[in-house]
């Protein structure tokens, strides 16, 4: 039983690592935390969702459509508010944040409604150990992994990976090397954003039961625990963070169950936010943070 | 800022004028417009507002998960009186216990939240402090605490020990009177904080956390001491307003727009300001119950663009900026 856990564990995490690049990634650059994350995630899951039941578009080919969609808002978050904030105290973009996250999920509930609204895509099962772990499980995590690995190659072997990794390090100095930190900021608000809405139209798939307006916060609370595990600012730390949160609760689930726990969900839940102030006690710097 | 005389008056005024236009009320019934519900709503926005001000306006530290206190709140005084009632006690030793397991709940876990994520700065702190919200939330669902999502049932047992008279006089007036209760005792801790060493110790640490603990204040203790104020009166105030609820349900109870409230109340006040609750109160609660008749469920989506101007376009809030361009006022208004 472990092992099919453990897989299957590593398969979510590399979805939840990605959903959780774009948050450090746009903390490392601009030092300010997205409260609003989940909402984004909930956004991507709806555009896979309409796409996938109007025009029967294949859920992983909505990727894209969900990425172009987060990179608008993007612009949007910082061109509306994060521009004008620079300067402002860390209160400030806390609760500006926190209110394109709530203006996001009110209008996905007036829109769409409150309701559970779910899709189920079949690709078939590969069998570990007799059980069977769909394929449309397995997609994702490759989809996922690219990305992260497409990232990776951007940040650290291109000219605007060395330019955004300087302004991570000083945004001052990075000035007077004649980087348009304004641009860098926008580009990696934009691209932060969209990374998770595209990591929505993944996690969508694991949503059989449905989505509504307010399945965000599960994942802005956990992609705050993955930041904080991973080190916040560190996009590769995050992925890693994703997976060993994966695993975690893909594990505990079933460990709660044999102990004969009433809610072994709502347990494991409880345990992965418990994980972070056992992290914010022991290394608040994150596992991979300098 | 020093607090004068004045300072202190015009918003124990204000209160004495609502509280006495409740009661009035209750003897007369609906004055045109202006409805016993509508004072209930503004009684619990203010206690609500000038509660969490206490820690966001005086340190500058958001507690995302402010709603955690409300619900040990609610959950501390229903479990009380479930309790009072099945060991067949009074139901005044209930509400006592009640507020007992309030006050220890959120002392409790003020110091532990405090005491962990308050030696870290604001993003760690603002991202410890949702976690526990939420934990807390799966906890109780998690091991069935309290009824688990099944709910909490208090109306009955209420009801068994006051009659229905004594818990539709709990559910109203009673409750409404502890809310005013706790916006006065939150108003006064608020006047009290201000005027002394603390106040100005988290003053320092509000505008320059470094420079205050250079000079030689313990900033964690002061914060510390913050947030478990202004968490034991929000557990207070979700004592108050259980009476009005039927079951207690953990979805509901840590529900994340109260925290949302308490912070629009604040920034819309203006953080830090004595009077600012009271204004951004009587504002938004006026406001949301007008517009739960026209609008009924839009109220979030009008709210948080009104939240977002307000910080972008006039950080200190009402108060803040009022005595900001009309300097006149500062001798009466803080």
């Amino acid at each position: 039983m472990l092992p099919y856990y453990i897989v299957s564990g590593l398969l979510l995490g590399s979805i939840y690592g990605l959903a959780t690049i774009g948050l450090t990634l746009i903390f490392g650059v601009l030092r300010v935390i997205n409260v609003g994350h989940g909402a984004y995630i909930m956004i991507g899951m709806y555009v896979t969702f309409w796409l996938f039941t109007l025009y029967s578009l294949n859920p992983f080919v909505t990727l894209i459509p969900a990425f172009l969609v987060g990179l608008s808002l993007g612009m949007l978050l910082f061109y509306t508010a994060l521009k004008r904030l620079l300067r402002a105290p860390e209160l400030s973009t806390l609760i500006v944040t926190f209110g394109f996250g709530i203006i996001l999920e009110e209008s996905a509930k007036v829109l769409w409604g409150s309701d559970y609204r779910g899709f189920v895509y079949d690709l078939g099962s590969v069998y570990i150990q007799g059980i069977p772990l769909p394929l449309v499980r397995m997609w994702p995590a490759i989809i996922a992994l690219s990305l992260v690995l497409a990232l990776y190659f951007v940040l650290y072997r291109t000219r605007l990976g060395t330019a955004v990794r300087a302004v991570i390090q000083d945004p001052e100095g990075a000035i007077i090397c004649g980087v348009n930190v304004e641009m860098i900021y926008l580009l990696m608000v934009a691209l932060g954003i969209g990374l998770t809405t595209a990591s929505g139209a993944l996690l969508g798939i694991y949503h059989q039961q449905g989505i509504n307006p307010y399945i965000g916060h599960l994942y802005t609370l956990r992609a705050f625990v993955i930041a904080v595990l991973g080190g916040l600012g560190s996009p590769i730390g995050a992925f890693i963070g994703g997976l060993i949160v994966g695993v975690i609760e893909q594990t505990s689930v079933p460990l709660f169950t044999l102990a004969g726990a009433p809610n072994p969900f709502g347990l494991s839940v409880f345990l992965t936010f418990m994980l972070i102030l056992v992290i914010l006690i022991l290394r608040p710097q994150g596992l991979f943070g300098r | 800022m020093t607090l004068s005389r004045a300072h202190t008056l015009i918003p124990i005024t204000l209160y004495a004028i609502l509280l006495g236009l409740r009661l009035l009320i209750e003897i007369t019934g609906p004055l045109g417009p202006i409805t016993g519900q509508l004072l209930t709503l503004l009684a619990f926005y203010i206690a609500l507002g000038q509660a969490f001000n206490i820690f966001l306006g005086m340190t500058g530290y958001v507690d995302f998960g402010y709603v955690a206190f409300i619900a040990l709140g609610m959950y501390g005084m229903a479990s009380g009186v479930v309790r009072a009632y099945e060991a067949g006690l009074p139901g005044y030793y209930g509400i006592a216990f009640g507020f007992i397991q309030t006050v220890a709940f959120t002392a409790l876990l003020a110091l532990a939240v405090g005491g962990i994520a308050l030696r870290l700065r604001g993003a760690y702190f603002a991202i410890a402090t949702i976690s526990v919200n939420e934990g807390l939330r799966y906890l109780v669902e998690g091991l069935d605490l309290w009824g688990g999502s099944r709910g909490l049932i208090v109306s009955g047992p209420l009801i068994e020990l006051f009659g229905s008279e004594g818990f539709s006089l709990l559910a109203t007036i009673i409750s409404d009177i502890l809310v005013f209760g706790v916006a006065l005792l939150a108003l006064v801790v608020t006047a009290i904080l201000l005027n002394t060493r603390i106040g100005y110790a988290l003053k320092a640490i509000r505008e320059d956390e470094d420079a205050a603990k250079i000079m030689g204040v313990n900033t964690t203790m002061y914060k510390i001491l913050a947030f478990a104020t202004s968490g034991i009166l929000g557990g207070l105030l979700g004592a108050a307003w259980s009476f009005k609820i039927a079951s207690i349900y953990p979805s509901d109870a840590f529900n994340i727009l109260y925290t949302i409230e308490a912070i629009v109340l604040v920034m819309l006040g203006g953080a830090g300001t004595l009077a600012g609750p009271i204004v951004s109160g009587i504002l938004y609660g006026a406001l949301k119950y007008f517009l739960a008749g026209v609008l009924p469920g839009f109220q979030l989506l009008i709210f948080a663009p009104i939240l977002i101007t307000v910080i972008i376009a006039a950080p200190e809030g009402i108060v803040g900026a009022l005595r900001t361009y009309l300097p006149t006022i500062r001798r009466f208004i803080a």
